[in-house]
């Protein structure tokens, strides 16, 4: 044990002490930022400036409350922060100041003159609304801002509002009455356990694989590169006459694993703490995470990331060369891409016998109980077995990675068959 | 009171066999030599008495014991297969493999920097080892396997790659840790170190012990049948010569082996009369002669 953490510890603390760690720590979170936070901020904001339009409708009635709903996107963001926005009001972009002008001259001449004053931006758009468009459910808008996706689905839902109203109106409705009629009812499913909402815990459970797969991809890579450093370096033979193979082994992964989530930890502390106190203060993440779903997650990746790393370890163990390492490794990761296809069937029916087998095989178990555990409540017996399992799956290839490793390091230079490598396991 | 007894060691990696039924034992405090040529299996036996790989069959005793993974502490190592961890300061390595051998992180400290001082490379402590020049890290590997105060030493190969001053520096500690009672394995194929250092060798060959025992003696068994001779002038007449046993030019003069019986005045008298003689010495073989004699008969 000792040595096992002597082992562990200079791992760990060469490894934190390089530029590379540093610059990774502090470069990913910046990076995530660029690609997943600005683009959204510019989508979002991108039509934020004070904008002209044009209505043309062949009845002023109707003109008047597209006017007014269109005015209401814009006075919408200024009282935003006061109420708490449903959940798909969040991605609903900014629309800056609209000015709003009506016009019931529908000929072609008037037409061709509006679509000149946009065509020189004096405009920045003129909708259609005339009786043969409404008629024909299709009303042009004419704008340089076509592109403007997120803006434009809002003047459709405004218009749209408008025209429902306008009818509403005209079988003789009072406004509150309409707008009764038109307020949205949401659909909130939630199962037996009371665990809440699925697309959350979608949310999650993809978060999971993302961030195993993400960090297995990453580590792993530097578990195999440890052990292969041994090799290369020739320090192996110092090591063994002082240590077992197996607690150089154990304090290889272990040294390198922990590398792994203090770097975790520090993103999650940089990226997911802010943006977790953001959506907490929204009220959208209260009931979904519960404590004890967040105890599973911590139980489950830290297993599933011990054993992969313990198996990315043995192929270490096996080769000689990165080369190699890194032909292996896409094997390494095929189990989980495999949980990650069968994730969705065990989405729609977590009580399958496929969900039960994927989250008892040890290579699947972290991402597929974890998944079990989220949606359903599976009995307590299959949550301890699938633990066990992969304790023992742990414990056993570090037992068999220590003796592929010994016997491989006394022969290096030579590529192992697996017949050999059979026999190297069976070694004493 | 032995330090290490070999039984009757037998080591196969599969159908090879590595190590053949090979027996000896080292004295306490003695500098012993393990002799052979590339794969006799030297490192083999080695690894075995130090646990890495166990043997297939015979016992090993260390420390008069069986042997047991608490002695390593009592070990120090050099392999032959050199190996730093190549981004570590050289002090922090010599810590680390200093606790590896149980020592106290403090205590692995002052020793590591006490031994760069005798090895006169104090002013690298704090660099890292792959800027140092292969023969700094092999100063260090040396002091890695003498940091935690071993009884018994085992180096391989262990001047292989430096030069005179440094190996002289080397030698004269190794002989400091022979007077202290530390028991000392040599584990090569350079036979000049080993006749200056060792008490007793043991020649093996493809896993066979092919000569074994206290220098001075095994020495003695070949007599002082050899003489070197040298002289200006074609030598060439001594090649086959019924005087003369073996013959081995090394360029500025000859060693011959006399032939059994054969008289070394009428060899003088023969060489005087063809060339003008400079030199002319009866003496014991050397081990290398011994050396390429033994294994080259068991070759044969």
């Amino acid at each position: 044990m000792r040595k096992t953490f002597i082992i562990a510890r200079r791992e760990y603390l060469e490894r934190v002490r390089t530029k590379s760690f540093v610059v990774m720590t502090l470069l990913i979170p910046a990076f995530m930022f660029g690609i997943t936070v600005l683009p959204t901020m510019m989508m979002t904001r991108g039509g934020g400036g004070a904008k002209h339009l044009v209505i043309v409708a062949s009845e002023a009635r109707t003109a008047e409350l597209i006017r007014q709903q269109l005015n209401q996107l814009s006075q919408r963001q200024g009282n935003e922060p006061s109420t708490a926005p449903a959940m798909s009001d969040r991605n609903r972009p900014r629309i800056g100041v609209l000015t709003v002008d009506v016009d019931t001259n529908t000929s072609e001449a008037e037409r061709a003159v509006l679509t000149e004053k946009v065509k020189l931006k004096q405009l920045d758009g003129v909708i259609f609304a005339t009786q043969d468009a409404l008629a024909a459910k299709k009303v042009s808008f004419i704008t340089n801002d076509v592109s403007s996706v997120l803006t434009n689905s809002e003047f459709q839902r405004s218009l749209n509002e408008a025209l429902h109203r306008d009818l509403l109106k005209s079988r003789g409705m009072s406004d509150q009455e309409i707008d009764k009629a038109l307020e949205p009812v949401s659909l909130d499913p939630e199962n037996p356990a009371g665990m809440g909402n699925p697309e959350a815990l979608f949310f999650t459970v993809f978060s999971m694989v993302m961030i195993l797969y993400i960090t297995v991809l990453l580590y792993g890579v530097n578990v195999m590169r440890a052990i292969l450093e041994e090799k290369t370096s020739r320090i192996m033979e110092v090591m063994l006459s002082t240590a077992r193979a197996s607690e150089m082994m154990a304090g290889k992964i272990l040294g390198v694993a922990a590398v792994g989530l203090t770097q975790i930890a520090i993103w999650a502390a940089i990226v997911l703490l802010p943006s977790a106190g953001m959506a907490a203060g929204l009220g959208v993440v209260k009931g979904i995470l519960s404590v004890k779903l967040l105890a599973y997650f911590m139980v489950f990746y830290l297993l599933g990331f011990a054993l992969y790393s313990t198996l990315c370890a043995a192929v270490g163990a096996m080769v000689n060369s990165e080369q190699e390492a890194q032909q292996l490794q896409f094997v390494v990761m095929l189990p989980m891409i495999a949980a990650v296809m069968i994730m969705v069937g065990v989405i729609n029916s977590p009580g399958s016998p496929m969900a039960l087998w994927g989250s008892l095989f040890p290579l699947t178990a972290p991402l597929i109980m974890f998944l079990r555990v989220a949606l359903q409540s599976p009995p307590p017996w299959q949550i301890v077995l699938s633990i066990a399992l992969m304790l023992v799956s742990v414990y056993g290839l570090v037992w068999l990675c220590a003796r592929i490793y010994r016997v491989g390091i006394l022969m290096y230079g030579k590529k192992p068959t697996l017949p050999e490598l059979m026999k190297w396991i069976r070694y004493a | 009171m032995y330090t290490i007894e070999l039984e009757k060691v037998r080591k196969n990696y599969g159908e090879f066999v590595a190590v053949d039924d090979l027996s000896f034992r080292i004295a306490q405090g003695s500098v012993f030599g393990l002799l052979g040529p590339n794969g006799a299996g030297k490192t083999s036996t080695i690894r075995m008495m130090i646990g890495i790989t166990a043997p297939d069959s015979g016992t090993i005793k260390v420390f008069g014991q069986p042997f047991d993974r608490k002695c390593l502490e009592k070990i120090g190592y050099l392999p032959e297969e050199r190996g730093l961890y190549k981004k570590m300061k050289m002090l922090d390595q010599l810590i680390f493999l200093g606790e590896l051998h149980g020592m106290a992180a403090a205590d692995a400290r002052q020793k590591a920097s006490e031994w760069c001082q005798r090895l006169e490379i104090s002013e690298k402590l704090l660099s890292k080892v792959e800027e140092l020049s292969k023969g700094m890290q092999q100063k260090i590997q040396f002091i890695a396997a003498l940091l935690h105060d071993p009884e018994f030493i085992i180096m391989d190969e262990p001047f292989a790659g430096l030069d005179p001053v440094n190996s002289d520096l080397l030698k004269n500690v190794l002989l400091e840790m022979k007077k202290k009672g530390k028991t000392i394995l040599f584990s090569t194929h350079r036979m000049d170190q080993v006749e200056k250092l060792c008490d007793s060798i043991c020649l093996i060959n493809k896993g066979k012990p092919v000569l074994a025992g206290d220098l001075k003696e095994v020495k003695a068994r070949y007599g002082k049948g050899n003489v070197q001779i040298g002289y200006d002038g074609d030598g060439t007449f001594l090649e086959h010569n019924t005087l003369v046993r073996s013959f081995n030019d090394y360029g500025n003069y000859v060693e011959v082996r006399l032939a059994p019986g054969a008289d070394p005045q009428q060899l003088l008298r023969m060489v005087a009369e063809r060339s003008r003689v400079s030199r002319f010495e009866l003496m014991e073989p050397s081990l290398e002669e011994i050396f390429i004699e033994v294994v080259g008969k068991t070759d044969a």
